[in-house]
């Protein structure tokens, strides 16, 4: 009964129902990191920097990963993706040519365009590098847009270095400013800094906070503390662009899980100013 | 709009011809126990138009507590396909605070990207109002909503004259479809008469901020102590968001059938209210304690909706007041507190 002859125009379509992409490059990163390479079935991607996708594979569930590589028109894209559970361990274990569910990309993006002819200030921590390296692929490939270029990276111990080939290039490229450490090195031979990524701040001597836009991707715990070091070296909070990590269901603006205030993360952000949220009390 | 008059009688009589045409589920209020729930009528006999409140809100016809969105076979990416199943169905009898609700249902599952899931639901629904004819003891819509806003939604609007005549308010051309064949007759009625009849039951409270006044006001207030000693009660059972007309969280799980042929990812409603909601990757929770739990939620319907929408988020339905079991969930409750505290 009530059988229906709606003439709704557009339910020929849902905002919930995935595209397919297939994985065309796999490579473990470190015991838990996985790097992917996938290629939409039907278009590109279209994403920018530091936006996400939806991903999900059938009778698991779906989760929000950001996007690595910087934005393309081809049909490929990059991602590393992190076992933390069923469909994380699920996608770990497919092969080249087997297929997932993408929707999106969806969120806010790293402010390149606005960002040219200022010098930049990346600060990484963890799996944080994932999306800020879309920001960083793309500066590197228009380096003149830019002025200096910093990169901060750091994590747990040596076991943890996520895309250790382009870490070990920006070191040595003349025209980056590459510093790198772990919170430990126990059992290891690393023979690099360590400690928190907040001890190679005051390493930056020559950053100017002026003309200097820091992007800060990482761990909830991170951002407090790198925050209060960009305030002691001078930055203002509309110098400073933070990634936001939040519960994500839709990823469109519905489910609520992504709210903060009247924020929602899936869609106001998850790139923000930091003079944006500031006021925002549980923003970070 | 045209205003119309019908009997009772010849009202229900007309109901009853829809149920029998069977072209259109006709749900409206029903007696259960000794409260009243949004139901499908096999007879308009069961039709209930004098009622106080209904235990859970007609949202549950455009966003079903379990929804199925994407159908599929497990662990194979290609095969998912798009669910979205809606029907015909008429609700009748709704009151203008959930008429309210509904519009805010409809601006934020249309507005960015549409979610056709509600939104063809909406589309097969022909809603008709009515304005209440019993008090509720926790309810206080009239300070919270625009007495406009119900028509932006409504199709018809139902006003019980007496215990045999109703007036009949045509908004649109959906409503004036469904009296098609209905024994109605022009209205001779004056609008102060008609005035009167909409207003008869008067609320016992009124919320005293509108949405100009109310977010500041709130926002003021984020760090008072209210939030910590009225959360400290909070048992995270949720049920003040279920029952809410203007609550539309959900969460989104996938089901597989036992014999593994064929699965379904499901959204089921949700809530801030619950412990698990802002739970993120490694654990972290961005709302561990049950007062920042209770002060988002209050915030939803006092400051992020008015800002959004220039319409308070709350409509004053009273339904988490009378459902909530440590008697802290209502707006008024909040204000009545916060001043005591002072
Ligand atoms: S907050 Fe309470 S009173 Fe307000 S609309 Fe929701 S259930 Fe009704
Ligand atoms: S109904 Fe009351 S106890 Fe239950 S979650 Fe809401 S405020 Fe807490
Ligand atoms: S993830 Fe659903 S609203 Fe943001």
């Amino acid at each position: 009964m009530g059988n229906c002859q709606c003439q709704s125009n557009t339910k020929g379509s849902s905002i919930y129902l995935p595209e397919i992409a297939r994985i065309t490059r796999k490579k473990l990163m470190t015991d838990v990191d996985c790097f992917f390479e996938f290629e939409m079935e039907k278009r590109p991607l279209g994403h920018k920097y530091g936006q996400f996708v939806e991903i999900s594979i059938p009778g698991i569930g779906e989760a929000p990963i950001s996007i690595s590589s910087a934005p393309s028109s081809s049909k490929k894209f990059e991602m590393v993706i992190r076992n933390v559970g069923e469909l994380t361990s699920v996608i770990h274990g497919l092969n080249i040519g087997e297929a997932i569910g993408v929707r999106g990309p969806y969120g806010t993006t790293f402010p390149m365009d606005d960002l040219k002819g200022k010098s930049l200030l990346y600060i990484t921590g963890g799996i944080g590098l994932v999306p800020a390296r879309s920001a960083i692929l793309h500066s590197l490939a228009n380096r003149n847009d830019y002025k200096d270029i910093t990169i901060l990276f750091g994590c747990k111990d040596p076991s943890q270095r996520i895309f250790v080939d382009e870490l070990s290039e920006w070191e040595k490229r003349p025209d980056v400013n590459f510093l790198e450490t772990v919170d430990t090195a126990a059992n290891s031979n690393w023979k690099g800094n360590v400690g928190v990524i907040t001890t190679l701040m005051p390493k930056l001597q020559n950053v100017n906070p002026d003309n200097t836009v820091a992007i800060v991707v990482g761990p909830p715990i991170m951002y407090k503390f790198v925050i209060m070091s960009l305030h002691d070296m001078g930055f203002t909070d509309d110098h400073i662009v933070v990634s936001l990590e939040r519960r994500m269901k839709c990823g469109v603006g519905k489910c609520g899980h992504c709210q903060i205030n009247h924020i929602y993360v899936c869609q106001d952000g998850p790139v923000f100013y930091f003079s944006d949220i500031k006021d925002l009390k549980e923003a970070i | 709009m045209e205003i119309l008059k019908i009997s009772l009688s010849d009202f229900l009589a007309h109901v009853n011809k829809k149920i029998q045409a069977g072209d259109s589920k006709q749900v409206g209020v029903v007696p259960k126990g000794s409260h009243f729930v949004f139901g499908e009528l096999d007879e308009a006999a069961q039709l209930c138009l004098d009622y106080d409140v209904t235990i859970l809100p007609p949202k549950k016809y455009f966003q079903p507590q379990r929804e199925v969105l994407v159908k599929y076979a497990p662990k194979d990416a290609s095969s998912y396909a798009m669910v979205n199943d809606c029907e015909n169905l008429t609700l009748i009898g709704v009151h203008p605070y959930d008429l309210v609700a509904i519009h805010l249902m409809d601006r934020a599952f249309s507005e960015g990207e549409r979610d056709e899931n509600y939104m063809a639901k909406r589309d097969c629904s022909v809603l008709i109002g009515l304005y209440p004819t019993r008090g509720f003891e926790h309810r206080f819509s009239a300070s919270m909503i625009d007495p406009q806003m119900p028509y932006k939604v409504a199709d018809l609007m139902l006003i019980k004259l007496d215990d045999n005549q109703l007036a009949l308010e045509v908004v649109s051309k959906k409503g004036k479809a469904y009296l098609e064949g209905a024994a109605v007759a022009k209205s001779d009625l004056s609008e102060a008469f008609l005035a009167q009849a909409r207003n008869k039951v008067k609320d016992s409270q009124a919320f005293p901020l509108g949405p100009d006044k109310s977010p500041a006001y709130f926002k003021e207030k984020y760090e008072h102590p209210v939030w910590e000693k009225l959360g400290e009660k909070c048992y995270s059972c949720g049920s003040c968001v279920f029952v809410c007309p203007t609550c539309y969280c959900f969460d989104v799980r996938d089901e597989v059938e036992l014999s593994l042929a064929s699965g379904e990812r499901v959204r089921y409603w949700d809530g801030c209210m619950i412990e698990s909601f802002a739970i993120c990757a490694g654990d972290h929770n961005f709302r561990k304690e049950r007062g920042a739990r209770f002060r988002h939620r209050v915030f939803r319907k006092t400051v992020t909706l008015p800002e959004k929408y220039q319409v308070m988020g709350c409509v004053g339905c009273g339904r988490c007041a009378q459902a909530c079991t440590a008697d802290i969930a209502g707006p008024m409750k909040v204000i009545k507190t916060m001043k005591e505290m002072n």
